[in-house]
C-alpha cells in the first residue's frame, strides 16, 4: 500500500483546483458572475506560456510569469465583452453565463483554429529532479506546484485582506448596492477582479501543464472541476473552498490509485452530489439572504 | 444664508420605478453649511429624492448640480452605475436601513467609506474622529458588523458615511427602528457635527426631534415639497402637513 504516494497526489490535485475554484468563488461572490470561459482563460494562458517558452526563454520563473499575465489578459477580455455591457441589465445571473459560455466556445474555437489541433508542451518550469517525502518520492514539479500555488493564494488573500482594492472587493461580496453608495465603481473593480482571478486559472494552468499536454479544449475539464469545487465548498467562501478542495482532492488520487483513472470523475461528482444533497449550501457557504459573518 | 454659495440645486427633478413617478417636478437648494430637516410620511418620497440624487433610482429626469456640477442625468436604465462618480463628487449618502457589509469588520467597514484619496490616507485619524462622536465603536472595532445590535449599526454605517470630508450628506431616517433613546443619541451626534463648509440633509418622521436643532425644515407630501419652515416652526409645520 503506497499511502505517502496518494497523499502527495492528493495535496497537488487539492493545490492547483484550490487555486481554480478561488477564482471561480470570488468571481460569483463579488460580480454575481458565474464565468463558464474559465476553460477558455485556461487554454488561453497556457498557450501564452508556451509561446513564451518557444520564442523568449525557458527560464521557469519566465513562463510562470506569463501565464499569469496571460491568464488575466483573458479575464480583462472577457470582463470586457460579458460584464460590461451586461452587469446592470435584468436577468444578469443567466445572461452573463451565457455570454461567457459562448465566448469560451468562440474562444476555444479560435485557439483551435490558430494553433492547430496538435497538442503543445511546456517544458518544465521547475526543472527536473525529485526530493523524498515521508518515504515516497516527489517530482520537483509536484513540490513546485504545491509551493507557487500555496504562495499565490496566500498573496492574493493577503492583498484581499489589507490593500485598498481587496477592501473593494470585499465590500462588493458582500453588498454590492451598499459598495456604490461609499463610492466603489462597480466596473473597475470588475477588471481587478477578472485580472486576478484570470491570473489565478494561468497559474492553475502552467502548473496543470506539467503534468499534461496542453490543447485549445484542455481546459474544460479543470473549468468544471473547479466549479464543481467552488460549488462544494459553498460560493464567496475561501474556508468552503480549501476544505472542498482537500476532500475532492483526496478522492481524486484515491480513485485513480485504487480504481484507475476513468473512474475520477465519477466519483467526484458523486461526492459532490451527496455533499451537495447533506449541505446544499455547500460546506461553508453563508446563505444568500443572511450573510452573516 | 442666502449668501451662501449653493452645494445642492435641483431644478425640475423627476424620478421613480418602472411605470411608477414617485418624484414629481421637484426643485431644491441646500446652502454651504446649512443643516435641513426633510419631513414627511412614509412613502412620500423622501428615500427616493436621496436615491435620486445618488443616481440609484430606476430612471430620473431634471437637473441635479452638486458644487455647481451637473450630477443628474436624463437615464431610463441603469440605476447605481453612476453612483460612484456622484459620490465622488462629494455626495455621502448614509441609506435607511443602513446597508452594511456583514461580513466586514467595523475597522473595515469605516475605511470603506473613506473613498478619497486624502481620506483613505488619513484613514486611521479619521476613524479616531469617528471614534469621538461615537465612542462606544471603540471595543467593536474588530468584530463583524453583522454580530452588531441595530443601534451600533446605525453608528457604524453613519461613521462610515462621515468617514470622507463630503460636501453634501444625505441621513435617510437615522431613527429608524432604534428605540426613542438611542435615536435621540445618534440624531445628537449628528447635530452635533461640525459642518464647515459642507451641507446636510436629515430626513426624519419624527419633526419634535428635530426642533430648534436644523436650520430649516421642509415638508414633503406625494412628491412635492410642500412648505419650509424656520425650525422654530417645527410644531406649526408638524400641524399643517
Amino acid at each position: 500500500m503506497d499511502w505517502s504516494y496518494v497523499i502527495i497526489n492528493a495535496i497537488v490535485l487539492a493545490c492547483i483546483y484550490g487555486t481554480l475554484a478561488i477564482g471561480v468563488s470570488i468571481t460569483w461572490s463579488s460580480l454575481g458572475l458565474i464565468n463558464m470561459s474559465f476553460g477558455f482563460i485556461f487554454s488561453f494562458a497556457g498557450y501564452g506560456a508556451w509561446l513564451v517558452a518557444q520564442h523568449i526563454s525557458h527560464n521557469g520563473v519566465v513562463i510562470l510569469a506569463s501565464g499569469i499575465l496571460t491568464g488575466a489578459l483573458g479575464g480583462v477580455i472577457v470582463c470586457a465583452l460579458a460584464f460590461i455591457p451586461l452587469h446592470d441589465k435584468p436577468n444578469f445571473t443567466i445572461r452573463g453565463m451565457i455570454a461567457t459560455l459562448a465566448i469560451s466556445l468562440f474562444g476555444t474555437q479560435a485557439l483551435l483554429w490558430y494553433f492547430g489541433p496538435r497538442v503543445k508542451n511546456i517544458p518544465p518550469v521547475f526543472g527536473y529532479g525529485s526530493i523524498k517525502v515521508f518515504g515516497s518520492t516527489m517530482t520537483y514539479d509536484k513540490v513546485g506546484a504545491v509551493l507557487t500555488s500555496i504562495l499565490m493564494l496566500t498573496a492574493v488573500l493577503l492583498w484581499m485582506k489589507s490593500s485598498r482594492r481587496g477592501l473593494e472587493i470585499r465590500a462588493m461580496m458582500q453588498n454590492p448596492h451598499a459598495a456604490s453608495i461609499v463610492g466603489i465603481g462597480v466596473r473597475r473593480t470588475g477588471f481587478y477582479v477578472m485580472a486576478i482571478t484570470g491570473g489565478l486559472a494561468g497559474l492553475a494552468s502552467v502548473l496543470l501543464s506539467q503534468t499534461y499536454y496542453l490543447q485549445a479544449f484542455g481546459g474544460i475539464t479543470p473549468m468544471i472541476k473547479g466549479l464543481s469545487v467552488a460549488l462544494c465548498g459553498g460560493l464567496g467562501s475561501v474556508t468552503g473552498v480549501v476544505i472542498a478542495a482537500v476532500i475532492l482532492g483526496i478522492n481524486e488520487a484515491m480513485t485513480s490509485r485504487f480504481w484507475g483513472g476513468q473512474y475520477v470523475l465519477i466519483t467526484q461528482f458523486g461526492l459532490i452530489i451527496l455533499i451537495l444533497l447533506i449541505r446544499p449550501r455547500g460546506i461553508a457557504g453563508i446563505l444568500d439572504k443572511a450573510r452573516e459573518a | 444664508m442666502t449668501d451662501q454659495f449653493p452645494v445642492l440645486q435641483i431644478d425640475g427633478l423627476s424620478a421613480g420605478y418602472g411605470p411608477m413617478r414617485v418624484i414629481h417636478d421637484l426643485d431644491l437648494v441646500v446652502s454651504a453649511g446649512e443643516k435641513v430637516g426633510l419631513v414627511g410620511l412614509n412613502g412620500h418620497g423622501k428615500s427616493t429624492l436621496f436615491l435620486a440624487i445618488a443616481g440609484l433610482t430606476h430612471w430620473q429626469r431634471g437637473s441635479i448640480k452638486l458644487n455647481e456640477k451637473q450630477i443628474g442625468r436624463n437615464r431610463s436604465q441603469g440605476p447605481g452605475r453612476y453612483t460612484h462618480q456622484i459620490v465622488h463628487h462629494g455626495l455621502s449618502l448614509i441609506p435607511q436601513g443602513d446597508e452594511i457589509f456583514q461580513g466586514l469588520t467595523v475597522k473595515d467597514h469605516l475605511d470603506s467609506g473613506a473613498y478619497t484619496k486624502s481620506a483613505w490616507r488619513n484613514r486611521a485619524g479619521r476613524r479616531k474622529e469617528i471614534l469621538q462622536i461615537f465612542p462606544a465603536l471603540e471595543q467593536l472595532m474588530d468584530t463583524s458588523v453583522g454580530r452588531l445590535s441595530g443601534g451600533e449599526r446605525r453608528m457604524v454605517a453613519i461613521g462610515r458615511g462621515l468617514m470622507a470630508k463630503a460636501s453634501l450628506y444625505l441621513v435617510d431616517e437615522p431613527t429608524l427602528g432604534l428605540a426613542p433613546k438611542l435615536g435621540k443619541g445618534v440624531l445628537e451626534a449628528l447635530f452635533d457635527i461640525e459642518l464647515g463648509e459642507s451641507a446636510m440633509v436629515i430626513a426624519e418622521q419624527n419633526v419634535a426631534l428635530l426642533d430648534g436643532r436644523v436650520d430649516r425644515i421642509i415638508g414633503m407630501h406625494v412628491g412635492k415639497l410642500k412648505g419650509e419652515a424656520a425650525a422654530s416652526l417645527a410644531y406649526q409645520t408638524k400641524r399643517e402637513i
